[in-house]
């Protein structure tokens, strides 16, 4: 009996090559997963490094200034970041101030007035809009929305608010329409429909029951969505508002048709000025000289940090709210 | 091995191996560990070549986790460990050196909800047989006929096996999950409460095909149904909160429990 | 006056979703008057010429997009073939072995932060890497920056799609004595294939329109080329370039160009949804 068991032992198993070449192709299979998965990690790196390499002539030439100042000369070689910053800045907030009351408002018309059969093709229609290119909207901005300015929003702005003391300042000058009123404009029609789909989707998981009992607590429609959606869901909401205006900041098409490009700070929101990305897009394949290469690429950089920390809060805080509603 | 003919074995009482106890799988002072919780503790039990071998207990009592270990179905998931020895044919498959695919061909397993792939009838039977095995067409046909007979599934699907194995019923899909189980030719089948998703009638069926299956294979299987494991089972062995109470001869325990615990369970269930 | 403290109550109601439906109505305004100067300024350049001659020299009359066009597919494609698979074996990665472990939630964090990345950056990126090596702009380089473009996406949902596979099913098979590699391969993916599916087809869409990467990757190029180691025409940036010049049929055929890209996408995504609604149905 014990011999036999030996014997037993002693002769492999029939499968026994197989299953070793199984467990090759396994460690090899893992092993290119693996390595692509860590690709993810190396591309971001690799962009962050990259970026960094190429703006590091501008950024030992001008140092910490180059952050602070508007001169933008190619003719002096002198650069600084100050007027595509701002510009990034202030048409993303214009952008955001008319994009997420808009945004919720749809939002809260799909989930709690809109009529059950509209609801669903309402819906993927903002989907589908979230998806169509940026420079579509550029277009439309440069053909369309400019020119309507131009003729008619703006002269009226002029005439009236531009009258009013200090905040007048702000709609001074000849009307362009072109400019960082029309770009923040047409940014903000971009991210519409992202904000409207996100806001939507997070308003959407608030509990049924929670919604019910309020309702049955006697609350209008209203109280329910300021008092039972608006807090339980705060936190999703300001993270896809942070995304939309990662997404903002970085947009280049939609912008660049319509800001007219110019590197400088004007107090007018109706004149001409630049954004980092679009600064990058008209004038990279043309700037000649190290410097002026190297200080679009430091743009790139400031960029590069300004969206992943607006990103990354972003996510942190969607995922507090995956956290909460348990996935 | 031998195909035992249909009728010999149809009875409990004529099954040749009935009272000679050779002990298949041997575990011996088994401890499971999911991360920080301690699942069992301390087990020993034999599993007898060529009978049926009931785990039964409440739900938490580890046996489901008892029937993972012995396939190591646990090693794909993180922070799950076992120590001990579980002997399969005198050799101890907790080793690391043990090769798993090797070790889960040779050891069948039927999971608590169907689970056929999303392939056709034939191919979810020939999967597992082409991972190890290069075999003819005609051989592969064979193979696959006589699998879906073993599981008395044959007759309802042999005019569509080019079918999706979703669009069979709940109770077919398990017998089709039986079949898979079988048609890599192990010698040990693992019941993780194979009829707990399904209707009385196909649970009938599937007891039926156990006690069929029982002449070829050494079988464990779980339970939560003890009027089942008393009707499938040879032996019983009963697990509570991760400590097996008590294991002996199905009728033995069942009509004269010598742990009090087991007792208060079987009573309070059966019957 | 507790019927006029309900009454202010329904006010304040009326108020806030007229408000609601007025933005609603506006923002829907907007987004339909962009759909529709798209089809009324493209769409009488929809002809067979659009898609069968080439763009034309300033200036002058006639002319399509069919360099551009070819560029754009070609361009596309070989980023698909680059991004698709990188996509899926790191989406595998993530479902399959990473799950929650520590790699596997930074890996995920930074796919995110891609996904929605400048896609300018990506340009930047790809222009330091490749465009300053090789000392030219090349269509290598602009379907390399798509490339990068493709890849979170289709990571993102094949991760999400594994993660619907059901353990069980992989419990299954590992129970066969299925090796982890053919289980994930022979099963796993057979179970999420639409999803896998609709993952490539929505990173098509999403770079179809990318502009911003073309650059100065790829550059642009006026005549027809096949040549992957030189600028190449492509519609975005053909786009671009038409419709900021002073050139009346440029103008036209950028709009007709947009109007193509806007269909395109909309076809593929629709197709995307349709495929991955009918899975949900059946299971």
């Amino acid at each position: 009996m014990t011999v036999q068991n030996l014997m037993e032992q002693q002769v492999p198993h029939p499968f026994a090559q197989q299953a070793g070449r199984e467990n090759r192709r396994d460690r090899a299979f893992h092993g290119f997963t693996m390595g692509s998965a860590i690709l993810v990690l190396v591309i971001l790196g690799g962009v962050a490094l990259s970026i960094a390499v190429g703006a590091w002539p501008a950024l030992r030439a001008f140092g910490p200034a180059f952050l602070t100042t508007e001169v933008w000369n190619p003719v002096t070689d002198q650069f600084g970041a100050l007027a595509p910053i701002y510009g990034t800045l202030v048409t993303s907030i214009f952008a955001m101030a008319f994009a997420l009351p808009v945004g919720f408002g749809i939002a809260v018309f799909l989930t709690e007035l809109c009529p059950a059969p509209l609801r669903r093709p309402i819906g993927i229609a903002i989907e589908l809009l979230a998806g169509i290119p940026s420079i579509i909207y550029g277009i439309w901005g440069l053909f369309v929305l400019a020119p309507f300015l131009q003729r008619t929003v703006q002269p009226f702005l002029i005439d009236t608010v531009g009258q009013v003391p200090v905040i007048g300042a702000l709609f001074q000058g000849p009307p362009y329409g072109i400019g960082v009123l029309t770009a923040g404009l047409i940014l903000g029609i971009m991210v519409l429909p992202f904000i409207a789909a996100i806001t939507r989707d997070v308003f959407e998981t608030v509990p049924p029951l929670l919604r019910e009992s309020a309702y049955g607590l006697g609350c209008t429609t209203w109280e329910v969505v300021w008092n039972v959606v608006f807090p339980y869901t705060r936190v999703g909401v300001v993270g896809g508002a942070m995304l939309a205006l990662g997404r903002a900041l970085g947009e280049t098409m939609a912008v660049t048709f319509v800001i007219g490009n110019a590197h400088r700070i004007s107090t007018s929101l109706m004149a001409p000025g630049t954004t980092i990305s679009s600064a990058i897009a008209n004038e990279f394949t043309e700037a000649t000289g190290t410097l002026y290469t190297s200080s679009l690429v430091g743009l790139g950089l400031v960029l590069f940090l300004l969206t992943f920390s607006v990103l990354a809060l972003a996510k942190a805080m969607l995922l507090r709210l995956d956290r909460k509603a348990g996935k | 091995m031998t195909m035992r003919p249909h009728a010999s074995v149809s009875l409990r009482q004529q099954n040749p191996y009935d009272g000679q106890d050779v002990p298949k799988v041997e575990v011996r002072n088994l401890n499971f560990y999911y991360g920080g919780f301690h699942a069992l503790h301390d087990v020993s039990l034999p599993l007898h070549d060529r009978q049926v071998t009931a785990f039964i207990g409440a739900s938490g009592s580890g046996k489901s986790t008892l029937l993972r270990v012995l396939n190591r179905m646990y090693d794909l998931y993180p922070h799950q460990r076992a120590e001990g020895e579980v002997l399969v044919d005198g050799q101890n498959i907790l080793d690391p050196k043990q090769d798993l695919n090797l070790l889960r061909a040779r050891i069948g397993m039927v999971f608590q909800k169907p689970t056929p792939f999303p392939m056709s009838i034939y191919d979810n039977i020939a999967f597992g047989v082409r991972l190890y095995e290069k075999l003819s067409r005609a051989e592969m046909d064979e193979r696959v006929e006589k699998s879906l007979r073993r599981a008395a599934l044959w007759d309802e699907v042999k005019d569509k096996l080019r079918q999706s194995g979703l669009s069979l019923s709940g109770g077919q899909q398990q017998r089709l999950c039986i079949a898979r189980a079988i048609a890599v030719q192990p010698t040990i089948l693992l019941l993780d409460e194979p009829a707990s998703a399904l209707d009385p009638i196909s649970t009938a069926k599937v007891e039926e095909l156990i006690d069929e299956l029982r002449a070829d294979y050494t079988i464990a299987i779980v339970t939560h149904n003890m009027q089942q494991a008393a009707r499938v089972s040879s032996w019983t062995a009963f697990l509570h909160l991760g400590t097996l109470i008590e294991f002996g001869r199905t009728d033995a325990l069942f009509t004269n429990p010598q742990n009090p615990k087991t007792e208060e369970y079987v009573t309070g269930r059966f019957g | 006056m507790n019927n006029g403290f309900y009454r202010r109550r329904k006010l304040v109601n009326r108020l806030a979703l007229t408000l609601s439906m007025a933005a609603a109505g506006i923002g829907l305004l907007f987004l339909l008057l962009v759909l529709s100067t798209l089809v009324v300024r493209g769409l009488s350049g929809l002809t067979l010429d659009l898609v069968t001659r080439m763009t034309p020299p300033p200036g002058s009359e006639g002319g399509g997009l069919l360099n551009p066009i070819m560029g754009s597919i070609l361009m596309t494609g070989i980023a698909m073939l680059l991004g698709t698979p990188v996509g899926i074996l790191a989406g595998t990665w993530l479902a399959e072995y990473g799950r929650a472990g520590k790699l596997a939630g930074t890996i995920r964090f930074i796919n995110d932060i891609l996904l929605s990345a400048p896609s300018i950056i990506i340009g930047l990126f790809i222009y330091e890497l490749m465009v300053l090596r090789m000392g030219h702009f090349s269509a290598w380089a602009g379907a390399v920056a798509l490339a990068v473009i493709v890849v979170p996406v289709v990571v993102r949902t094949t991760e999400d799609m594994l993660r619907l596979v059901p353990d069980s099913l992989r419990e299954a098979a590992a129970a066969l004595g299925a090796a982890r590699w053919r289980v994930i391969t022979m099963v796993s993916y057979r179970a999420a294939r639409t999803g896998l599916v609709t993952g490539a087809l929505l990173a098509f869409a999403r770079i179809s329109g990318e502009t911003a990467p073309l650059l100065f990757t790829a550059l642009n190029n006026q005549f027809w080329s096949t040549n992957l180691n030189a600028p190449m025409a492509n519609l975005p940036v053909t786009i671009f370039q038409f419709a900021l010049s002073p050139y009346e049929r440029w103008q036209a055929l950028a709009w007709s160009g947009a109007l193509l890209i806007t269909v395109t996408i909309l076809a593929v995504n629709i197709v995307a949804r349709s495929l991955s609604r009918n899975k949900g149905n059946r299971t």
